[in-house]
């Protein structure tokens, strides 16, 4: 490409840029930042947020995206402002969107990170730490509600407090001063104080600019427009005589009580300059630039007073009227009936968060939709907020909308003010049959909704008052009733003690003269041995023996048989030619006593001997 | 003397048929009635001072202290209120109308203190124990626990290792069920007695020591709940179920 090509294309490149209205360096050179007038604030204060985007020209700019802020409810904007400066040829856009939050919770809340788009890219401010102190607490240093007493000037050293004087000029400098005034320097939170700024000047003014974005801590402003064209006003002030504009008009509502200060505004006006040079006066324009700064301003502000406030009071303070219409008075059941509840007046209106109507059973009630506006009358600020509800008649009859009622506070008068309006009958038909779902006879059931809460009724006492101090685990009988089984166990557990005792010694008596009785019996054997007394003798041999064996192991010698002896001597260790021993005695006077002619007298003897060797073997071995 | 009788009669009847009034009463029952009848006047001030000379006799009845919590509650002294709740509460768990009122109560309070976190099975067990008069338990822990004795004495008065072994397992069963309301008990008893107070005033600093020189940890507003942890010199060292604690004059509080 020749260098005469290249520079034809630059040519019409930039043309083209400059024909569609794109600044290459427009984008670049944006600039996003937000910020808030103080960053601690005290339970139920407000703070304004700005976002301002600033370059040297704006073209598309969306508002913020808001919807992250969660711990901040926005009760008021976004305002917008705009300013352009043409400084030294070059230019340069603001505009800021302002916000007015009111924090949710105490302790340390966020504003977070905010995206906007300028110019089709999107920027991002950076996220704002708000302290929140609970409400009736000394707050925060820098808070708004937390004004040092005596009142300290924010403005800085060297400016005075709320005194708005002209700033003397240099005796060679063009008579031009710029002076703030307000209203209002004494007013209750959240009333108007108007602020206005006036351009005072004796020579011709060629441009004139704000050198830097005014801010109003501790104040929610709203800017009030002025004329296109500024008009010009012919004021004396002492000897002399000057041409008066009006520069601005705020109209700011305090968000916080004590003395808050409506900083110093700086101004930078480009003036004609006196030129001694009768050729430069002829051929050029010599100007200068100048800077003129406004006095800071006191403004104190004093709390909405306590005493008599009514329950219904959600913050609104000016002079309201309110006035709630139906679109309809008869309607059917499940018919929508519309109800506009309509907020106007002098104030601002941003506070009032919603204004519901009174619970109303026979309808059912939707989220209302809400809008407000502003306007300016004179200095004044108007605003009008409407809450459009839709109610659906659940019942027919003659029904009514109750009164709404709405509380402000009347800073002129210094009291509080409550309007009501009158109740609205609605005449409500049944509806067609069948029209509408889950209907019989015309009437829709719906929910028991609860009202209200209240505490339960007081009690009566019809069976007389007792005193119940003294539980019952605390008194005696209960005591008594612990110890009582205690001590019966303990007794039946003597008294169980004692009769095993008992009868482990009858049991031990009768195991040691077993053999005493065995050897009586025995010897009255001996009495009985001859031939005509062989029955009797073998019965008291056999009785002898087994009465041993049943005193041994205490049980009853009756009904003893061979089987339960043989287990009695086995379960204690007899050997076993003792045992048989045993029952050849015991089966050999079994025998004699049913067949005596087969027994003589050396028979029952050795059977007498046998016998009481027997026991005597055993005694030894039972014992051992 | 028939005259004087007759005319003493009539004299009661009379007494009989007036309204009570409290200036008048001199009985508990009847300062209970004159103090309901102010009640329902809307005399609340006159119906609290009515129900607090009842309590002066040393009647300590339960409907005596929810009367004077409701009449509190009415004149918006939240702190008294929450304070007879837990009272009436405290010699009658079953009462659902004062565990109403005092959740009713607790909710207007400035200070809001999360419970600490127990386990649901637990926390539900916790409730169902709260509405159970200790009376009550101490009713089921004795009649469990008479019958486990008399399992126990009939043990040795039985033969027979099978009618033994039943029985055994009988008194095991008990014993256990008598040992489980004996706990339960001694958990109503320490609920009842733990040392508790409610703030009185609008407004205390609880502080890091016991004298007025040191540091203000945290602020509690009336009607707020706190367990007093020890005693020094007119001053309470108390806590919140959150576990903060610190010392605070005794006169800012009224033990439950």
């Amino acid at each position: 490409m020749t260098p005469r090509r290249t520079a034809l294309a630059i040519v019409i490149a930039v043309l083209i840029a400059a024909l569609l209205g794109v600044d290459p360096a427009a984008a670049q050179d944006v600039g996003v930042r937000a910020r808030v007038d103080s960053t601690s604030v005290v339970e139920g204060g407000q703070v304004v947020l700005t976002v301002e985007i600033s370059g040297p020209s704006l073209g598309e700019v969306a508002p913020p995206d808001v919807s992250g802020i969660t711990d901040f409810d926005i009760v008021g904007g976004p305002m917008t402002s705009n300013r352009f400066q043409w400084i030294n040829g070059r230019t340069s856009a603001t505009r800021t969107y302002s916000y007015a939050l009111r924090p949710r919770q105490t302790g340390s809340q966020r504003i977070p990170s905010l995206g906007l788009l300028v110019n089709g890219r999107t920027y991002r401010t950076e996220a704002i730490d708000v302290e929140v102190a609970p409400a009736g607490s000394a707050g925060p240093p820098g808070a708004p509600q937390a004004a040092p007493p005596g009142g300290g000037i924010r403005g800085g050293p060297g400016r005075s407090q709320g005194i708005t004087r002209p700033q003397p000029a240099p005796a060679d400098a063009p008579q031009v001063r710029i002076v703030a005034d307000v209203d209002e320097r004494t007013a209750y939170i959240g009333q108007q104080v108007t602020l206005r700024v006036l351009l005072d000047t004796q020579t011709e003014i060629l441009n004139l600019g704000m050198k830097d974005t005014p801010t109003f801590p501790g104040f929610w402003a709203e800017e009030i427009k002025l004329p296109e064209n500024l008009e010009q006003r012919r004021v004396q002030r002492g000897p002399e005589s000057y041409s008066e504009y009006t520069l601005m008009k705020r109209a700011l509502f305090p968000t916080g009580t004590g003395t808050l200060m409506i900083p110093g505004l700086t101004y930078q006006i480009q003036v004609r300059r006196r030129s001694q040079d009768p050729i430069e006066s002829f051929f050029f324009t010599p100007t200068e630039t100048i800077t003129r700064r406004t006095e800071p301003i006191a403004i104190h502000v004093q709390p909405l007073p306590a005493a008599q406030r009514p329950e219904a009071f959600s913050g609104a303070v000016g002079n309201f009227t309110l006035s709630v219409t139906a679109d309809r008075r008869e309607s059917q059941v499940n018919d929508a009936v519309g109800v506009k509840v309509k907020v106007a007046g002098e104030g601002n209106l941003n506070a009032v968060n919603a204004l519901p109507l009174p619970d109303l059973s026979d309808f059912k009630q939707y989220a209302p939709k809400v809008s407000a506006s502003t306007s300016v009358a004179g200095d004044r600020m108007l605003g009008e907020k409407i809450w459009d509800y839709v109610l659906i008649p659940l019942a027919p009859g003659s029904q009514a909308i109750p009164p709404v009622r709405f509380s402000f506070f009347d800073p002129k008068a210094g009291v509080y003010r409550s309007v009501a309006s009158p109740a609205i009958p609605i005449q409500v038909a049944r509806g067609p049959e069948g029209s509408a779902g889950g209907t019989v006879g015309g009437v829709v059931q719906s929910d028991v909704r609860q009202l209200r809460r209240d505490i339960h009724f007081i009690k009566q006492a019809p069976d007389g008052l007792m005193d119940r101090s003294r539980p019952f685990y605390r008194s005696r009988w209960f005591a008594v009733l612990i110890l009582l089984p205690v001590a019966a166990d303990f007794g039946v557990f003597v008294f169980s003690r004692t009769r095993h005792s008992q009868r482990a010694n009858a049991r031990q008596r009768r195991e040691r003269r077993a053999r005493t009785m065995a050897r009586r019996r025995l010897k009255d054997a001996h009495r009985r041995m001859a031939p005509a007394t062989a029955r009797a003798f073998y019965a008291e041999v056999a009785r002898a023996l087994t009465e041993f064996v049943a005193a041994k192991f205490d049980t009853s010698g009756a009904g003893l048989t061979h089987d339960r002896i043989e287990d009695f001597l086995a379960s204690r260790g007899a050997p076993d030619e003792e045992r048989r021993q045993f029952h050849r005695c015991l089966e050999a006077c079994d025998y004699a006593r049913f067949a005596p002619a087969s027994s003589g007298s050396e028979e029952m003897r050795r059977t007498l001997q046998e016998a009481e060797e027997i026991i005597v073997r055993l005694e030894r071995s039972l014992s051992t | 003397m028939r005259r004087s009788l007759l005319a003493l009669g009539v004299l009661l009847i009379l007494c009989g048929l007036a309204p009570v009034s409290p200036a008048l009463a001199t009985t508990p029952s009847e300062l209970f009635q004159g103090g309901n009848s102010l009640y329902e006047q809307g005399k609340f001030r006159d119906a609290a001072e009515a129900y607090e000379k009842i309590l002066g006799y040393g009647v300590a009845d339960p409907r005596v202290l929810y009367n004077l919590a409701n009449a509190y509650f009415k004149l918006g002294r939240l702190g008294p209120a929450i304070l007879n709740y837990e009272r009436a509460l405290r010699l009658d768990p079953s009462d659902q109308d004062a565990r109403d009122n005092l959740e009713l109560a607790r909710g207007q309070i400035r200070d809001r203190i999360e419970d600490a976190e127990v386990p649901y099975p637990v926390k539900v067990m916790q409730d169902h124990l709260d509405t159970v008069p200790p009376d009550s338990l101490s009713a089921v822990f004795l009649c469990l626990y008479v019958i486990t004795c008399g399992f126990v004495a009939c043990l040795p008065l039985t033969s027979g290792e099978g009618r033994r072994r039943l029985l055994g397992y009988a008194a095991a069963a008990t014993g256990v069920l008598a040992l489980l309301a004996g706990g339960a008990l001694v958990e109503a008893i320490q609920s009842r007695t733990a040392e508790r107070a409610i703030v009185m005033t609008d407004r205390v600093d609880v502080l890091s020591g016991p004298s007025a020189e040191n540091t203000v940890l945290f602020t509690v507003h009336e009607g707020t709940r706190l367990e007093v942890r020890n005693r020094r010199d007119g001053w309470y060292q108390v806590s919140l179920p959150n576990a903060m604690s610190g010392w605070i004059p005794s006169g800012m509080v009224e033990r439950v």
